[in-house]
């Protein structure tokens, strides 16, 4: 039965296979997506074919009217981006058939991704279907191959807990601020320190609407710099403890060698606030935070063990529910398998 | 109305019979509830509402049938004052619910509501026989007692928050955030409303006790000194809960354990009361003199 379908593939290399390093040199830039897509469909007993390419993937997606095509697509797709063809053949997969639609269909969901559950990966395969069909190098098998997965994504994210809970720090920082505060968007942020954790985490937090971003550091160029690119403002690093009683996040990664913040200090901060909580992230080590402070009414500290913990602990669940998503998918991969043979999409 | 009281008449559902099934129906939303959190299920708020609902409604069918029974609001002993305030919790919970949009409101409320309203029906002696027309036909005194016990109703909503409240904020100072902790509101939510909901707890006992102490005044000897004390106790309590709140000297977590333990000192000031009550309506002279009318069980 399987062989009815030998024709459909799918030939790529992921972060399963290959390293970061390798999986940037395989990586294939902007036009050449296209172009080899095109290149690909002029190739003997090519009739559809659909590059995936993101940072953590790339995959030629095709159907062929026979199954002798493996080493013509691996020659031709080292060929246009220039990589040694063993290295290649070391880091990469083939498959073919009921796998490719199973494969598709994990892809979609998420659940193949490195980051479980990641819904970015719906949006790329989307992107690089919608430029693949316009651009004629799908057909009828791979339409209806992607167009389920997109529909199998969704059942396997509502019906389990794939997509539950945040994975990246920055992403917790913004569910536990919303916990303390509900809608963030009145929210006003300091940020201290230029890091790069803690600029992600303001990053998310501006991704979520909070616009009121202030930034201080002990070099007030950087501090200014990075204020404007979060289209915030920037303060004298001597002046935050001052204004420290009119925000309601701080999220600190100076590179202080002890605390700038002491439970004293934050002690008289909470009396000028009174019932307005305040929510710390002490994103840097050592910590720049007294962690007397957390026994402060009112007050939530979180460091980045305890963001990580819980982003690892989220992760933790999501990979639990993979047995069950991949379950639902087998179905669909299955269900799509059984049309695909009945309407003769695929030819022997 | 008339014909559905006749139409479960013909079903035989007594009044007794309409609260129990409403207290059943509350235990199961907060059973669904609990089970959709411990399964960490998406939670079913459209069941949840479902079963309130139709407990709240088997609950107004239940007083319906009683204040027909003894033509007047059924506020007469502990049972159907605990009955009354549960129904109040849930009737809040309606209004409540969508004015604030708190997540959970309708499991913890479903708790309380099964917790009063089943725990009144478990102990048949709260249940006690009365005189018909305990109000004595005084609309003032019928109306006191509605607004006082709805007020009740009111702190019963404001310990559901304050619950709430002392949760969540257990779960961030714990650094807890899995089950029931990633689907409550948040702390400045929760407080928020615990605030507004107190005062309009306190503008309403207050409303109950002005309209009370028109007949009060009227009639000295009729009001026991042990009722007027404890209910004047509960008010200048919340009164002064109210009071530290706005000026900000009693807030967040103080002001949750605040509400919940005046809302337990409000339930056992029940007893007292309702005993003073009882005991007056023995003496000579009182409006409920007439003991050969007693409604039969």
């Amino acid at each position: 039965m399987s062989e009815a379908l030998q024709s459909l593939f799918v030939l790529g290399s992921t972060h399963r296979e290959a390293p970061i390093e390798l999986r940037e040199q395989f990586a294939l830039e902007g036009e050449d997506v296209l172009a080899l897509q095109k290149e690909m469909l002029e190739l003997p007993h090519i009739k559809e074919c659909l590059i995936v390419n993101t940072c953590n993937r790339l995959e030629v997606y095709g159907l062929a009217d026979s199954p002798e095509v493996e080493d013509l697509v691996r020659s031709q797709l080292c060929e246009r981006n220039g990589i040694n063809r063993t290295l290649f053949d070391s880091h990469s997969f083939w498959r073919t058939n009921l796998d490719v639609l199973q494969h598709a269909l994990e892809v979609s969901s998420g659940i193949d991704s490195q980051m479980v559950g990641e819904t970015e990966i719906l949006g790329q395969m989307k992107g690089a279907y919608a430029v693949a069909k316009d651009n004629h190098c799908t057909g009828i098998v791979l339409n209806r191959l992607f167009e389920k997965s997109f529909q199998a994504a969704k059942s396997a994210r509502t019906q389990t807990g794939i997509t539950r809970g945040q994975v990246s720090i920055g992403n917790v920082a913004v569910d536990l601020a919303s916990r303390i505060f509900g809608k963030i968007t009145q929210s006003r942020v300091l940020l201290l320190g230029s890091g790069e954790v803690g600029e992600s985490t303001a990053q998310a937090l501006k991704s979520r609407g909070v616009s009121d971003i202030t930034v201080s550091s002990r070099t007030f160029e950087s501090a200014h710099a990075l204020a404007r690119g979060l289209g915030g403002a920037a303060i004298e690093f001597e002046d935050f403890q001052a204004q420290l009683s009119n925000f309601d996040i701080v999220i600190s990664s100076t590179a202080a060698p002890g605390s700038i913040l002491t439970k004293k200090v934050v002690s008289g901060i909470m009396k000028k606030r009174q019932e307005k909580p305040l929510f710390i992230i002490d994103l840097a080590l050592p910590r720049d935070i007294d962690p007397g402070v957390d026994t402060l009414e009112n007050v939530y500290l979180y460091n980045l063990d305890d963001l990580s913990k819980i982003a690892n602990e989220n992760l933790k669940q999501r990979r639990i529910e993979i047995e069950r998503a991949r379950a639902i998918l087998k179905s669909y991969a299955w269900t799509l398998w059984l049309q695909l043979r009945r309407r003769t999409l695929v030819k022997k | 109305m008339n014909t559905i009281l006749a139409a479960f008449d013909a079903l035989s559902i007594s009044d007794r019979g309409a609260m129990g099934m409403g207290a059943v129906l509350y235990l199961a939303a907060f059973a669904c509830g609990l089970l959709t959190l411990r399964m960490s299920k998406p939670y079913l708020n459209s069941l949840i509402l479902v079963l309130l609902g139709s407990g709240f409604l088997m609950q107004i069918l239940g007083l319906n049938i009683r204040g027909a029974e003894i033509k007047a609001c059924p506020l007469g002993n502990i049972f159907e004052v605990t009955q009354f305030i549960s129904w109040s919790l849930v009737l809040l919970f309606f209004i409540v619910g969508p004015v604030f949009r708190v997540r959970l409101l309708g499991f913890f409320t479903a708790a309380l509501a099964a917790f009063l309203s089943g725990g009144s029906m478990l102990f048949p002696g709260l249940d006690k026989p009365y005189p018909p027309g305990i109000f004595g036909g005084n609309p003032w005194i019928e109306l006191h007692a509605a607004l006082a016990i709805f007020s009740y109703g009111v702190f019963a909503i404001v310990a559901v928050v304050s619950i709430m409240f002392l949760i969540q904020q257990h779960g961030l100072k714990k650094k807890q955030f899995m089950g029931v902790y990633q689907f409550l509101p948040s702390v400045q939510q929760l407080d928020l409303v615990a605030q507004r909901l107190s005062i309009t707890g306190v503008v309403i006992l207050t409303l109950a006790l002005i309209f009370g102490s028109v007949f009060w005044l009227e009639n000295l000897e009729l009001v026991p000194v042990l009722k007027l004390s404890v209910t004047c106790l509960v008010w200048a309590g919340y009164l002064c809960v109210v009071l530290l709140r706005i000026r900000k000297k009693l807030v967040t977590r103080r002001h949750a354990i605040a509400a919940i333990m005046l809302f337990i000192l409000a339930l056992a000031s029940l007893w007292p009361v309702e005993t003073a009550r009882s005991s007056n309506r023995t003496v000579p002279g009182t409006i409920n003199q007439d003991t050969s009318d007693l409604r039969a069980e």
